[in-house]
C-alpha cells in the first residue's frame, strides 16, 4: 500500500518538475527564471564557495578579529550554549502553541483530490497517516533547503551547508510530527471530556510553574538583567543560558536541545554525535503519531474544502488567502440608484476590505494625533522628542506611498476574475478602471492625510538652518501635499493595475503559490518596473514645482510660491493620471482573459 | 433585435467562429447548439461584448456593439454557466450594486419580486459563500434581469439547478420572450431547447451548419421522416461528433 502512495507522491513531484521545466518555454517564465536564478546566485549560492572550510578565519579583516577578541566570545563554539538555549526556548514556544491554540478536532492536511481518491480506497487509517507523513517529508525537505540558504549566512553558528540542511530537516520533521501527534492527543483528551480552556489553563500553569521553580533555583549571582536602555547583552545571555541549564526547565528542554543538536553542531565530530539523539527523538515522535491516530476523516474533509476554496479564490485574485468573508457587513454608505456608477465600485470594494476603514475611525485617529501632539507640546521633557516623531511619520508616509499599492489591492487586481461580468456593464473602460481604483485611493489617501497631520503637529525647525520653515510655510506645504495626495496615490496605483491588465499572464503567474525562482524573478521584475515607472512619472511635476518655487519665491514670497507650485503639480499629476486611466480603460475593453492569460 | 453579420473570432491561429451571420427578432428564442468546441461560448461572449470579435458586426437592439458598446450593453444581459458573484456582497447588496451601475430607478420594487420569483428572498441577506450553487445561479440571473434587458444571452443556464428550478427557469425564459425580449440560449439539454426555443442554430467547428425555426431545421435533416426530435436532428447535422 505504501508503495502505491509513494508512487503517487513521487509521480506528482516528477510531473510538477516537468510542468515547470516545460513552461520555461514561455518568455514570462523564462525571463523570470533568469532574474530569479541571478538573485539566488548573488545572494545565496555565491557565498557557498566562500563558506567552504573553517568559518572563523575566512573573510576576517584584522579589525573584525580585534573586535572579536575584544568581545571574548566570537567562535561558533563559544556561542553554542547561547544558540542552544535560544533555539530550545524557541522550539518550546512553538510546541506550546501547538498544545494551546487548537480548538478543532484533529485534521490531516489532505488535498481535495487526495480525499476523493484515497478515502474511499481500501486503505487503513494508518496507511493514510503514513501518506500524510510522507507528504510532510517533502515539505520538510523543501523547507530545510530554503532555510539552509539563509542560515548559511549566519556567522555565529558552525557547520556547513550539509549539516545545516540536515539540521533543518530534523527540526522541521520533529515539528511536523509533533503537530500531528499533539492534534491527535488533543482530540482524544477532548473526547475524554477535557475542554479547551481547562486544557490551556493546565498547560500554561504547568509551564509557568516550571519557569518559576527554575528561577527560584538559579544561583544568587545570576540575576535577571534589569530592563531598560542600559541593558548589556552578555549578562542577559549568561542569565538565559543558566536558566535553560537549571532544572526543572533543563529537563523539559532536553528533547528540544537534542533536535537542534545537528543544526548547531560546530564541526563534523559534533554533528555525528548529535545525529543519533536527534534521530531518536524523531523516531519516538513517529511512533507516537502512528499509535495515537484518531478519527480524522471528517475534520480533514472540512479542512480540505476550506483550503481548496481559499486557494481557488486566491488564484483567481478575489481574496487574500484565509480572508474569505464569513459574515455579511453593513454597507459603508447608502448607495442610491442614480449617480456616478464609478461610486458603486467604491461602495462594493469598501465592503471587501476591513470594516475599520471608515470615516469614524479616520476622524478618531485624527483626534488622537492632534490631542496627543498638543499634549506632548505642553510637556517640557517630552517636547524635544516631537521632531523625531515627525521624521518617523515622514518615513512612514513615504513607505506607505511606495509600498501601499502592494497592500491596498481592492481594485482591478482583485476583480480580474470578474472581468467577464464587468465587461457586460454599460460603462466605458476608463469608468470601470476609475471605479476600481477609488477604494485604494481613498484608503491610502486617508493614511497619508493622517501622516501629514502627525508631521504638521510634531515638526518644528530645530536649527537655525531650518528657520525659513515658518508656520505659514509649513501649513501651506502640508495643505499642498494633502491636495496632491489623492492624485499621487492614483498614479501609484495605476502602475500595478497596468501590470495586471497589460500582462495578465505575468500578473497571474506571479500570484501562484509554490513559486520557484521564476515566480520570485517575476515579482522582482514587477517591483522594479513599478519603481522605475513612478520615478519617470514624478520627474515632470517635481521638476516643474521646483522651478516654480525657485522663480516665484523671490517675487511673491514662499507661501504664494508653494500654492502656485501645488496647482502646477496637481494639474500635471491629474493629466498623467487621466492619460493612464484612459489607456488602461482602452486596454480593459480589449482584454480577453481566456487568451491573455496564456501569453 | 440581434443582427450578426460575418462574425469571426480567432485565438491566434485557431478560428473559434467563422463567418457567422444570423438574426433574432423580438420575442424569439434562439437555441444555439453544437458539439463541445463548436464555438457556442465564444459566439455568446462576442455577442455580449465580453470579448472583441476578430471581424464582422453585431447589432444589439439597433446599436452597433463595436461603435456604441455602452448603448448596446445597456440593452443586454449575459448569464454565464458559472455564476460570478462577489464574495463579500450579500444577495441584496448585489442587486443594489447592479442597480447603480445600470441606473435602475426604484430598484427595490423590481428586486423583491425577482428574489421571490427565483425563491431566494429568504437568502437576501446572505453572502454567496452561504448559498448553494443553484441559488448562486438564481442570484446571478436575478441581477441580470434587474434592468429589464431587451436582449438576453444564456450560456448553459440550467447548470446546477434542481428540477423545480429548471422548470421555473424555463417558464421565466418563455415569459420574458412573450413579453418581447430576444433570447439566445446555449445548452446541451436538447429537450429543453425543444420546449423553449422558437429557432435553432447549429454550429460545428465554428461554422453554421443550419439555422431557422425548429420546423425548418427539422425538415432539412429529417429525410422525410415524421416526428424527428431535436436530438436526432443534432446528431445528423453534426455527424454525431463528440457524442
Amino acid at each position: 500500500m505504501l508503495r502505491a502512495l509513494l508512487y503517487l507522491r513521487l509521480t506528482s513531484f516528477k510531473n510538477w518538475l516537468i510542468a515547470r521545466a516545460r513552461r520555461l518555454r514561455q518568455p514570462k517564465y523564462l525571463i523570470g527564471a533568469v532574474v530569479g536564478c541571478a538573485y539566488f546566485y548573488f545572494f545565496f549560492f555565491r557565498s557557498f564557495s566562500q563558506s567552504a572550510g573553517p568559518r572563523v578565519p575566512r573573510a576576517m579583516t584584522p579589525e573584525a578579529l580585534q573586535a572579536m577578541e575584544a568581545a571574548q566570545a566570537s567562535l561558533p563554539v563559544d556561542w553554542l550554549p547561547a544558540t542552544t538555549a535560544l533555539g530550545s526556548l524557541a522550539l518550546l514556544v512553538f510546541i506550546c502553541f501547538m498544545w494551546v491554540v487548537p480548538a478543532q478536532r484533529a485534521a490531516l492536511g489532505f488535498t481535495e483530490a487526495e480525499i476523493a481518491f484515497l478515502f474511499p480506497a481500501p486503505i487503513p487509517r494508518r496507511g493514510l497517516v503514513h501518506f500524510r507523513l510522507l507528504s510532510a517529508q517533502f515539505r520538510s525537505l523543501v523547507g530545510a533547503a530554503v532555510m539552509m540558504l539563509f542560515s548559511n549566512r549566519w556567522t555565529i553558528i558552525g557547520g556547513n551547508v550539509a549539516t545545516h540542511a540536515i539540521g533543518w530537516w530534523f527540526i522541521f520533521s520533529a515539528l511536523n510530527l509533533h503537530f500531528s501527534g499533539a492534534s491527535f492527543t488533543l482530540t482524544r483528551l477532548t473526547d475524554l471530556g477535557l475542554g479547551a480552556w481547562r486544557r490551556r489553563a493546565y498547560l500554561l500553569g504547568t509551564i509557568a510553574t516550571v519557569f518559576v521553580a527554575t528561577g527560584l533555583r538559579l544561583p544568587a549571582e545570576i540575576a535577571m538583567p534589569a530592563l531598560g536602555a542600559g541593558v548589556e547583552l552578555q549578562p542577559a545571555i549568561d542569565w538565559m543560558v543558566t536558566l535553560t541549564q537549571t532544572a526543572p526547565l533543563s529537563w523539559l528542554l532536553v528533547p528540544f536541545k537534542l533536535v537542534i543538536g545537528p543544526f548547531l553542531a560546530v564541526d563534523a565530530r559534533h554533528f555525528l554525535f548529535a545525529l543519533g539523539p536527534a534521530l531518536l527523538v524523531v523516531t519516538l515522535h513517529y511512533l507516537w503519531v502512528v499509535r495515537s491516530a484518531v478519527a480524522f476523516e471528517d475534520a480533514s474533509v472540512d479542512y480540505a474544502q476550506k483550503r481548496g476554496a481559499r486557494i481557488a479564490a486566491w488564484r483567481s485574485g478575489e481574496r487574500r488567502p484565509g480572508t474569505l468573508p464569513t459574515k455579511a457587513r453593513t454597507a459603508p454608505f447608502l448607495l442610491a440608484s442614480h449617480g456616478r456608477p464609478e461610486l458603486a465600485f467604491l461602495w462594493k470594494n469598501l465592503l471587501s476590505t476591513w470594516p475599520y476603514f471608515n470615516l469614524r475611525v479616520f476622524l478618531g485617529c485624527a483626534v488622537v494625533i492632534v490631542c496627543s501632539s498638543l499634549w506632548l507640546n505642553t510637556q517640557p521633557e517630552w517636547r524635544p522628542l516631537l521632531p523625531g516623531v515627525g521624521i518617523m511619520a515622514l518615513v512612514f508616509g513615504a513607505y506607505a506611498l511606495i509600498t501601499g499599492p502592494q497592500f491596498a489591492r481592492q481594485d482591478i487586481r482583485s476583480d480580474l476574475a470578474h472581468a467577464d461580468t464587468l465587461k457586460t456593464f454599460p460603462l466605458a473602460g476608463w469608468q470601470i478602471v476609475l471605479g476600481e481604483l477609488l477604494t485604494p485611493v481613498v484608503i491610502l489617501t486617508a493614511v497619508l492625510w493622517l501622516t501629514l497631520l502627525a508631521i504638521g503637529f510634531t515638526f518644528y525647525p530645530v536649527s537655525a538652518g531650518l528657520a525659513w520653515l515658518t508656520l505659514p510655510v509649513r501649513i501651506t506645504v502640508g495643505l499642498g501635499l494633502a491636495v496632491i495626495a489623492p492624485a499621487l496615490v492614483a498614479l501609484q496605483l495605476l502602475v500595478p493595475n497596468a501590470a495586471a491588465l497589460l500582462f495578465p499572464g505575468w500578473f497571474q503567474a506571479s500570484r501562484m503559490r509554490g513559486g520557484g525562482p521564476e515566480v520570485i524573478g517575476q515579482r522582482m521584475i514587477f517591483f522594479f518596473a513599478q519603481l522605475l515607472t513612478m520615478l519617470l512619472t514624478l520627474v515632470p511635476p517635481v521638476g516643474l514645482a521646483a522651478l516654480v518655487i525657485f522663480i516665484l519665491q523671490w517675487l511673491v514670497g514662499p507661501v504664494a510660491a508653494v500654492l502656485v507650485a501645488t496647482v502646477v503639480v496637481l494639474v500635471v499629476l491629474l493629466g498623467e493620471a487621466w492619460c493612464g486611466l484612459w489607456l488602461l480603460g482602452e486596454r480593459f475593453e480589449k482584454l480577453d482573459l481566456s487568451t491573455d492569460l496564456k501569453s | 433585435m440581434i443582427e450578426v453579420q460575418g462574425l469571426h473570432k480567432r485565438y491566434g491561429n485557431f478560428t473559434a467562429v467563422s463567418d457567422l451571420s444570423f438574426a433574432v427578432r423580438q420575442g424569439e428564442v434562439l437555441g444555439l447548439v453544437g458539439p463541445n468546441g463548436a464555438g457556442k461560448t465564444s459566439t455568446l461572449r462576442c455577442l455580449a461584448g465580453i470579448i472583441p470579435a476578430s471581424s464582422g458586426s453585431v447589432r444589439i437592439a439597433g446599436h452597433d456593439l463595436a461603435a456604441d458598446p455602452i448603448a448596446a450593453k445597456r440593452a443586454l444581459a449575459f448569464f454565464s454557466d458559472e455564476p460570478r458573484l462577489f464574495d463579500y456582497l450579500t444577495a441584496r447588496q448585489h442587486l443594489n450594486f447592479v442597480a447603480r451601475i445600470y441606473g435602475v430607478a426604484n430598484h427595490e420594487a423590481i428586486a423583491q419580486p425577482l428574489l421571490e420569483e427565483f425563491e431566494i428572498a429568504d437568502k437576501a441577506d446572505q453572502l454567496p459563500g452561504e448559498l448553494s450553487r443553484g441559488m448562486k445561479q438564481k442570484l446571478a440571473i436575478a441581477c441580470g434581469l434587474l434592468h429589464s434587458p431587451q436582449v438576453m444571452f444564456f450560456d448553459e443556464p440550467l447548470t446546477g439547478l434542481d428540477p423545480l428550478g429548471i422548470r421555473r427557469m424555463k417558464n421565466s425564459i418563455i415569459k420574458r420572450a412573450r413579453a418581447g425580449a430576444t433570447i439566445v440560449l446555449s445548452s446541451h439539454l436538447l429537450h429543453l431547447l425543444e420546449e423553449v426555443c422558437t429557432h435553432v442554430l447549429i454550429l460545428k467547428r465554428g461554422e453554421k451548419i443550419a439555422d431557422g425555426t425548429l420546423a425548418e431545421v427539422s425538415a432539412r435533416f429529417s429525410n422525410g421522416e415524421a416526428n424527428v426530435n431535436l436530438e436526432e436532428i443534432f446528431l445528423r447535422a453534426t455527424g454525431g461528433s463528440d457524442i
